[in-house]
């Protein structure tokens, strides 16, 4: 280093012990170093989904006046038509006066086919790849109900299989809810048609709800979900099946953008066999009222656990 | 700078350390796993709302082709056709008509293709109560003998309803008997189920083969 001079004067190089070449040493070192934090991080790069301002500071879906919630619509079409290539129609429907959704389903008719499963895919915009599906159809052997013993892969040449019977599992709709009741920043909730709804851009993820619920009805978006550009259904509604972004819950919706513009589901629509039977129980005309009043209706799934299923499972008889 | 060599040994060996991170991320080497397998698409007629079958009415409807309830192109008119039964009293199917297999109703009680057809005009059908019947109005020949899934039927309850559940605000369609019921075997025919979910990583072989076990 430099040299100390007898008479205690400094040599004109150096100053507080920093000479040239140390301080290049160390600059070369620091800017390194800063490189490869940079090159470190940029996987972050690749993060795609980051909310707008607009989206991040968007209010609480109860508490948004028509107007927010007009601009909001506005912004999702937007986002889905830049992502998907086509204009979707995106509505915010409101639950009908008087109105109460019932769905019955006949365990006697069932055959299994899992018509409804993808039916149900394609209408509510699921993610195919992972496979994001609202409906489990069992297989249980004849004669016994025990859960632990059903199948949900059985894939024979044909269904029905001989002395086995098939049961679609999907979101019961309680109207004592568990999911609701865990939901720590309310972003699923009751409404006054009996349907449990979901803000997927108030969700955040914690997958409470996914524990609480007894009938494995909820499904979490663990990445971004595909679905291919074509296949698309461009008739959304806020609460139903607009596209949901990676990390958010979703779950069967009994597919609001239908009912509650007064037409069936889409699993009924496609049911082969005549199982699935939906309809307002207010409506004492209606087909499920009809079933309660006259039908041998089996059991309301997991009855024990009070949550007081809108799901009704019934035989012919 | 009193300790500049280790300061420098530090600073080197982080620099080390972070550029061995961004090559780890760069070949993702741990965390998430890597591309998932592809899942074919759905064949379109899983998704397809269309019945089993299709009725005379619908058949009309549509304007397809409705030759096969034509009976007088061959048969004979006022002439009733004979009928042939083997050594068991099972009524043999005449092999012009190839489609039909007898097995409406159980024991073999059916065995009778007038208890459906007029044999005076077979394009007609007759009913237990004398009424006449066209093809078009099938249901009701239905009806007249299964009363109570007649009822459901009428209610909406057996069978398919389409459309708008509520009736303000737009039509519905119920389905007729013959859209999924064969008449002259009416069991509801098997089918071939749509793809069972597909899990993220295939199963073990092991615990696949216990399931099988279980049945």
């Amino acid at each position: 280093m430099s040299q100390q001079i007898p008479d205690g004067t400094r040599t004109p190089l150096e100053y507080d012990g920093v000479t040239r070449r140390s301080f290049l040493r160390t600059s070369v070192v620091f800017a390194a170093g800063l490189t490869a934090i940079a090159a470190g991080l940029a996987p972050l790069l690749k993060l795609e989904d980051f909310p707008s301002l607009e989206e991040f500071m968007q209010k609480y879906y109860k508490e948004m006046t028509p107007e927010d919630m007009a601009k909001v619509l506005k912004r999702i079409e937007g986002q889905v038509e830049r992502e998907y290539g086509i204009r979707p129609h995106v509505r915010d429907l409101k639950p009908m006066n008087g109105v109460e959704f019932v769905y019955c389903l006949n365990l006697t008719r069932c055959i299994g086919c899992r018509k409804c499963v993808h039916a149900c895919v394609a209408e509510n915009n699921q993610s195919r790849n992972p496979e994001i599906q609202y409906i489990r159809v069992l297989k249980m052997p004849h004669g016994s109900f025990d859960m632990d013993k059903a199948e949900h892969d059985y894939n024979p040449a044909m269904v029905p299989e001989k002395d086995h019977f098939y049961m679609p599992v999907q979101c019961q709709q309680c109207k004592n809810p568990p999911c609701v009741k865990v939901c720590p920043v309310h972003a699923t909730w009751q409404e006054t048609d009996g349907i449990t709804v979901i803000d997927y851009d108030w969700c955040i993820g914690c997958r409470y709800c996914e524990a609480a619920c007894p009938y494995w009805a909820r499904r979490f978006n663990f990445s971004k979900p595909s679905i291919p550009k074509e296949q698309i259904n461009p008739d959304m509604a806020y609460l139903g099946n607009r596209p949901r972004r990676q990390g958010v819950m979703e779950k069967c919706h009994f597919c609001i953008q239908r009912t509650r513009a007064g037409r069936y589901p889409a699993c009924v629509e496609v049911c082969p066999t005549g199982t699935r039977k939906f309809g307002n129980i207010l409506d004492p005309n209606s087909e499920v009222s009809y079933i309660l009043r006259t039908k041998r209706v089996f059991i309301q799934l997991k009855e024990e656990l009070g949550t007081s299923p809108r799901f009704f499972y019934y035989f012919d008889v | 700078m009193k300790n500049d060599g280790k300061s420098l040994l530090v600073l080197t060996v982080l620099v080390l350390v972070f550029f061995a991170l961004a090559g780890a991320l760069a070949l993702n080497l741990w965390g998430r796993t890597a591309r998932l397998s592809p899942i074919p698409p759905v064949d379109p007629a899983v998704t397809s709302t269309a019945t089993v079958r299709k009725s005379y009415a619908e058949l009309v409807r549509t304007g397809a082709d409705t030759s096969d309830f034509e009976c007088y192109v061959c048969h004979e008119k006022d002439k009733p056709p004979t009928l042939a039964f083997d050594e068991n009293h099972n009524l043999v199917v005449p092999k012009e008509h190839p489609d039909i297999v007898m097995g409406h109703g159980r024991n073999n009680r059916n065995n009778l293709c007038f208890n459906c057809h007029d044999e005076t005009n077979l394009e007609l059908f007759q009913t237990k109560d004398g009424r006449e019947l066209k093809f078009a109005e099938s249901t009701e020949l239905c009806g007249s003998c299964h009363g109570p899934t007649y009822r459901d039927w009428e209610a909406g309850v057996h069978g398919r309803t389409s459309g708008y559940w509520n009736r303000a605000m737009g039509p519905f369609t119920r389905q007729d008997c013959v859209s999924c019921h064969n008449p002259h075997s009416p069991k509801f025919p098997g089918r071939q189920p749509a793809p069972p979910p597909h899990p993220l990583r295939p199963l073990p072989p092991a615990a696949g083969a216990k399931v099988e076990g279980e049945h």
